[in-house]
């Protein structure tokens, strides 16, 4: 089938076939291998990407109902070279330790922000609550969004 | 790791839905927001040959008052609904409920009329919906129909739907005059987790604070989502004292027939029946919000 959405703040026309997911759509098709397969079921949150600014997950969502959605993966948080301030906030408190699940979780801190940029940390932790840390660093996580919440 | 293949058909209009659902060659399934279904195909529980999407039929995705009722599209998600103005503002029992079905990223995905369709024991939306008294219209092969939600869950996973039926919309009355609602969620492992109870009550008060009308529902509590029909009675006419709220708690124990899983047994489902009850009932008599469970 046939695909049009946007990626990235890009225009992106591909084809899928019919069973794939977004998240065979992005790490097959696409080659992004930013967003990462975890539990396949929805639970772990490693494949969260943004749809029109909400997360989903990309191992549940069909391809084909990306079709004229806006989404963006870890690869789209950059902009001009620039990281995002959830980037440079993971970065500058070591909120990543294996850094399987960072993607992930950065995108739904991202999605977060867009709903509400002042976060308290009951609602940072809410907003994570389906995203797992098996190295279980969560408290440099919640500090990294916070932070990012305080610059703003 | 790949899904086992099958075939989309992306129906634009919802007769031409029924007749793809309906069509004889293969395993058919529906598809809405796929936060069940997919999980279902990725762990081989489900190998349809075909899925038919509902994305593309216009309308369904709506949600709007009418005649002073709140009509839900079946498509509309759970993030639809937790958002929308009208329904925090007049069924905010609804948003309560709906808010704590699993993450944001389910709710992004997961949608209203499939929640329904499949059937969760332990559904967020169906004991807050079954207080509501909702209306679940349905559309198939020999037309629409609509289905009061307290007869639409017909058994374990098993909703009252003939083969080639679609929920196309939830009709919800609006709630009582002065009635406070709440929906409070158990989970014993973690916060995103079905509800291993999940209690929903709206309560009534005349001016001199008795129960005029007392709804409860509950999830988790028995096959599938029932209201407490015992517990509701004890609190006729009665003033929301611990004491009243203690004995109908009791009454929705003893009339629930819970199932032991891989959560909790049987035995600790009944005990947290008991214990969730009396809370939110204490709580809706106090006028405060019942906190605690997570």
């Amino acid at each position: 089938m046939n695909l049009a959405f946007t990626l990235n703040g890009q225009p992106c026309a591909t084809e899928a076939p019919d069973h794939w997911t977004v998240l065979d759509l992005l790490r097959d098709g696409l080659g992004l291998m930013g967003t990462k397969y975890g539990c396949g079921e929805g639970v772990c949150g490693t494949c969260t990407v943004l749809a029109d600014g909400r997360p989903i997950r990309a191992c549940l969502v069909l391809a084909a109902h990306a079709r004229g959605r806006t989404l963006v993966t870890v690869e789209g948080l950059e902009r001009d070279g620039r990281l995002d301030p959830i980037q440079t906030a993971f970065a500058e408190r070591g909120a990543a330790q294996c850094g399987y699940c960072t993607p992930g979780i950065m995108l739904a801190a991202k999605a977060l922000l867009l709903e509400n940029p002042a976060p308290t940390e009951h609602e940072v932790r809410e907003a994570l609550s389906g995203n797992l840390c098996r190295c279980t660093g969560y408290t440099k996580i919640v500090e990294a969004v916070l932070a990012v919440a305080g610059t703003r | 790791m790949r899904l086992h293949p099958f075939r989309l058909v992306e129906p634009e209009s919802l007769p031409e839905a029924i007749e793809a659902l309906g069509r004889l060659d293969g395993e058919a399934r529906l598809v809405a927001g796929g936060t069940a279904l997919v999980a279902m195909i990725r762990l081989g529980l489900v190998k349809p040959d075909r899925l038919v999407s509902l994305h593309r039929v216009p309308a369904l995705t709506q949600i709007r008052v009418e005649n002073g009722s709140l009509e839900l599209g079946a498509m509309a998600t759970h993030a639809d609904i937790e958002h929308s103005r009208v329904v925090r503002d007049g069924w905010p029992l609804l948003a309560d409920a709906v808010r704590r079905v699993a993450t944001p990223a389910i709710r992004t995905s997961g949608t209203i009329g499939g929640n329904l369709a499949y059937a969760e024991a332990a559904s967020d939306p169906a004991p807050a919906l079954l207080c509501l008294e909702a209306e679940v219209r349905v559309a198939g092969p020999r037309g629409s129909r609509t289905v009061p939600i307290g007869q639409f869950f017909r058994g374990f996973y098993d909703a009252a739907l003939e083969p080639g039926e679609i929920v196309t919309a939830i009709r919800i009355p609006p709630p009582p005059a002065r009635a406070r609602g709440g929906y409070i969620k158990f989970t014993s492992r973690s916060a995103e987790d079905k509800p291993l109870v999940g209690v929903a009550a709206l309560v009534a008060l005349d001016a001199s604070g008795r129960c005029v009308e007392t709804r409860i529902g509950l999830g988790g509590a028995a096959p599938t989502p029932i209201r407490a029909e015992r517990a509701e009675r004890t609190l006729r006419g009665e003033t929301l004292t611990d004491a009243a709220a203690r004995a109908a708690a009791e009454a929705a124990a003893q009339e629930a027939d819970p199932l032991t899983d891989l959560m909790g047994s049987a035995d600790y489902r009944r005990e947290m029946i008991r214990v969730w009850v009396r809370r939110l009932l204490v709580a809706l008599g106090d006028g405060t919000e019942a906190s605690g469970a997570r």
